[in-house]
């Protein structure tokens, strides 16, 4: 432990020394804004030959006129169900016989298409997915099928404790944005969803001037922009400009909600509407949330889990979006013990900013978030995803560097600072879904 | 920090591109106490795979003690003298790391990812609770919470893991594949501090186990510490052999169970034989063709042009040590009954029999494997998991050879498996009905 520590401090003196010529160090990605306002990420990665690709469109449920949930996700699964040149079922039997995929889909914020192919097939893989987000034709049959099938996905998602809770905290948590309403959709949204909606979403939302693409692999730089700019290079921008998101009004007052559901263990769910990346404390709140429930050494982890033998996960966490962010915190235990869980979290929770984390916790904290980072980073489907995020976000491709120094920074009175400011269990919603009374 | 972590990066990056998708270059060597060893450098990021594989799972599992070898999975983060309750758990993450460990039917395996700096650690930790685990009754008797909410959650309020439960214990009444690997509820609330000791004493020896690092290392540093701290470790006897052998079955076998449920459930289990056997290639081929991606027959046929499931497939298990079974299943659309998916299901099987598959198929199937392995290269931890799989059944440098066996399937080799293992009197059938 003693050798550790010192070891800690010898490094954190070499940091400053050696922070000004940190800046040499080979930026994670290439990044260039194409003719045509394409923002192209490359990350070569020569040692396995394979190369993954990602498109980002900001072509989010949050763009969604409020009567149509799920338009953004029916969109954005349905670029891949034909287009122009191949029907759906070609396009599968194209990509999947030389052992690649090609998934489209939108969440919240954006709309992705992702491929994974082997590096001699990169050229068909780039065909497939630029006539999947550009000329895709939203055949009717293709249409009503999804629509049914995403309609029977919610039905049955019905059965998931987990998933009924998230859906009411959201809606509770931000009850005028469209962050409130599930982005899959409801059943009845999608009944009311049309396929011109979805020609129209696609038409609109979908453009090379908010469009990321990334391409990480068994590619150099100069290899990817010939072969992105062959696709994509005439994709031409709409004159209008795009459309602007508003942030969340406030959730109002705190409120519970308990569902019923005739099950053995009963799912918790807390959540209040937070900070993203671009706010200073979002760091300390980062820490706080490690040290609250983030690993099986944080405190609820120690107090439900491991003491109490209340629940087999519990978890504290940020969730930090496009348009805003939400903290949550989660526990599934048996119906007799909900009382007491609640009790502990709320302690818990009111402890965090009350007294300063111990020295232990923080540093704990601390090197976890930043010694893990490299595994974040280990493959060149997660690198993809990661340049991807900080770019859609406007974090910069400097942003795991920065976010490891601003951890670094973050000291106990920080952490109790944001967790009085975050923590308190009365501005927290909660919901409960189980066999309660 | 961050200059460490630069000068690794440069140092990987003057190294050049590094050539490693075969199985060349494993440090493979069996320690004079039975450990078995495999060492990989990879050094594309710094950062390494550490596991641990223990030759033991539910099968090895007694009559009213099921569910042991996964509880003792939990026990072993509940500490040693040397590392208290808690402190692996706290060791890994304050170096950055990321642990876990799963039980199967057939195996324990545990893993830490981590900067690679730090395996001298790991490999402390893992010999250290190897031997030395507290097992300390208190913590038990929490843990026993712990196991029970787990199972809470995968299967008594999860229609998919009840009916699977309920469906294994139907098809095998030998042979301890028909006890769920979390256990009876009954037997997790029993189990005694004695049982699991003596069960940990019998099972986790290095005589019984597969150690496998993966990343950013040097092999013969990583051995001589591996030598060190494992080596010390006696070798015990051999584990007792798993002898029981399913009968053969004799006629279908059907269960219907009521659950709390939007959608109904309908899962198929046939009696099929393990790696070993010649059929084994064509059942693995033949799962990739019933249901890998959207192309795939069932998800062509059931999902997607007759609109009649909601999802379907069809799954081997070529790494199962025993006989397993091969699995169907298939969850109706709204509106759809349970008899009309089993009846599909069912006229899919039928339609192997009596037409061969086509060669786009076949060659699918198998170029969809091929990429498969190499994507797994992209990754230390996948790398390492399938060197520790191969070599669970017979040798770390099989995947070449499992490979050879895949390519030499033809259509004649699908069709005759389907017609001799798809047969009535190998059937096991499971609804789940939703109760309203």
């Amino acid at each position: 432990m003693k050798r550790l520590t010192s070891l800690v401090t010898v490094a954190a003196l070499l940091l400053a020394v050696v922070a000004p010529t940190a800046k040499a160090a080979p930026p994670i990605a290439h990044r260039e804004v194409l003719p045509n306002g394409i923002v192209l990420l490359v990350a070569e990665r020569p040692a396995v030959p394979i190369v993954a690709v990602r498109t980002y469109s900001r072509a989010g449920a949050v763009l969604e006129p409020p009567d149509r949930a799920g338009l953004a996700a029916l969109t954005g699964s349905l670029l891949t169900r034909g287009t122009a040149k191949r029907t759906g079922p070609e396009l599968d039997s194209a990509i999947e016989f030389v052992g690649a995929s090609l998934e489209a889909g939108a969440g919240r914020d954006g709309m992705s298409v992702s491929l994974g192919v082997l590096k001699r097939d990169l050229g068909l893989g780039l065909d497939l997915m630029a006539e999947v987000l550009l000329s895709p034709t939203f055949p009717e049959a293709e249409f009503k099928r999804k629509v049914a099938q995403t309609q029977a996905a919610i039905k049955r998602s019905e059965e998931d404790p987990g998933t009924v809770a998230g859906r009411a905290l959201a809606r509770l948590v931000f009850p005028n944005h469209p962050y409130g309403r599930p982005p899959e959709g409801t059943v009845e949204s999608l009944g009311r969803i049309t396929r011109d909606d979805v020609v129209r979403f696609h038409r609109e939302h979908v453009r090379p001037d908010t469009a990321i693409i990334a391409v990480v692999g068994a590619v150099t730089v100069d290899e990817a922009r010939r072969e992105i700019l062959a696709r994509f290079g005439g994709w031409a921008k709409p004159t209008t400009p795009p459309v602007a998101v508003p942030a969340p009004g406030p959730s109002g007052t705190p409120r519970e909600e308990t569902i019923k559901r005739d099950l053995s263990q009963a799912t918790l769910l807390f959540g209040r509407q937070s900070i993203r990346q671009t706010d200073p404390d979002y760091f300390p709140l980062a820490v706080a949330a490690y040290v609250l429930g983030g690993g099986s050494a944080s405190r609820l982890y120690g107090r439900v889990r491991d003491e109490g033998g209340l629940a087999y996960a519990v978890y504290a966490y940020n969730n930090p979006a496009r348009y805003a962010a939400s903290f949550a915190v989660s526990a599934a235990t048996r119906t007799a013990e909900v009382p007491r869980v609640i009790e502990i979290v709320r302690e818990e929770m009111t402890r965090m900013g009350r007294e300063p984390v111990s020295d232990r916790e923080l540093k704990l904290a601390k090197d976890y978030l930043i010694g893990s980072f490299p595994l974040r980073l280990d493959t060149s489907g997660k690198v993809a995803d990661f340049i991807v995020s900080v770019e859609s976000l406007g974090l910069g491709l400097d942003y795991a560097d920065r976010y490891k120094e601003r951890i670094a920074k973050v000291t106990a009175a920080d952490v109790q600072r944001v967790a009085a400011k975050f923590f308190a269990p009365a501005t927290y919603d909660r919901v409960v879904v189980g066999a309660l009374p | 920090m961050r200059r460490a972590l630069f000068i690794v990066v440069l140092l990987a990056w003057l190294a050049g591109p590094v050539h490693a998708q075969s199985t060349d270059g494993v440090v493979a060597t069996t320690l004079d106490n039975g450990l078995r060893v495999l060492l990989l450098e990879d050094h594309r990021s710094p950062i390494v795979s550490f596991q641990m594989w223990y030759r033991v799972g539910s099968r090895n599992e007694q009559r009213g003690a099921t569910g042991i070898a996964h509880f003792l999975e939990h026990l072993m983060f509940k500490g040693t003298p040397t590392y208290g309750p808690r402190q692996f758990a706290q060791l890994v993450e304050q170096n950055g790391g990321q642990d876990n460990a799963f039980t199967s039917q057939d195996v324990t395996s545990y893993y830490v990812n981590i900067a690679s700096d730090k395996i001298n650690l790991v490999i402390d930790l893992e010999a250290d609770r190897m031997h030395n685990l507290l097992l300390d009754p208190r913590e038990i008797n929490s843990e026993r919470e712990v196991v029970i909410e787990e199972r809470r959650t995968r299967t008594e309020d999860d229609p998919g893991g009840f009916l699977g439960e309920e469906v294994s214990s139907l098809a095998f009444k030998a042979h301890p594949y028909q006890s769920p690997i979390i256990g009876w509820m009954e037997d997790v609330k029993r189990i005694t501090p004695e049982e699991i000791r003596a069960f940990y004493k019998t099972y986790y020896v290095p005589n019984n186990a597969i150690l496998v690092a993966v990343g950013d290392f040097k092999a013969p540093e990583v051995l001589e510490r591996v030598k060190a701290r494992f080596g010390a470790i006696a070798s015990a006897p051999a584990p007792p052999p798993m002898l029981a052998v399913e009968p053969v079955q004799n006629g279908e076998r059907r269960v219907r169970v009521s659950k709390e449920a939007q959608l109904p459930i309908v899962y198929l289990g046939y009696h099929v034989p393990t790696y070993k056997s010649d059929d084994a290639p064509a059942l693995e081929l033949l799962s990739t063709i019933l249901s890998s991606g959207r192309a795939s027959r069932i998800y062509r046929r059931l999902v997607y042009e007759r609109q009649l499931a909601l999802e379907a497939g069809g799954d081997y298990s070529y790494f199962s040590f025993d006989p397993p079974l091969f699995w169907f299943w298939g969850t109706p659309m709204p509106g759809q009954t349970p008899e009309t998916m089993e009846k599909a299901l069912t006229e899919e099987m039928e339609r192997l029999k009596t037409e061969p598959v086509t060669d786009e198929e076949l060659t699918r199937a198998r170029n969809q494997t091929e990429a498969s392995f190499v994507f797994q290269e992209d990754s230390v931890h996948r790398r390492a998991a399938l060197l520790a799989r191969f070599e669970l059944i017979g040798g770390y440098a099989g995947k070449d050879k499992f490979l050879d066996r895949l390519r030499g399937v033809t259509a004649a080799d699908v069709q005759r498996v389907a017609r001799t293992y798809f047969t009535d009197d190998k059937k096991n059938v499971g609804v789940l009905i939703p109760r309203p």
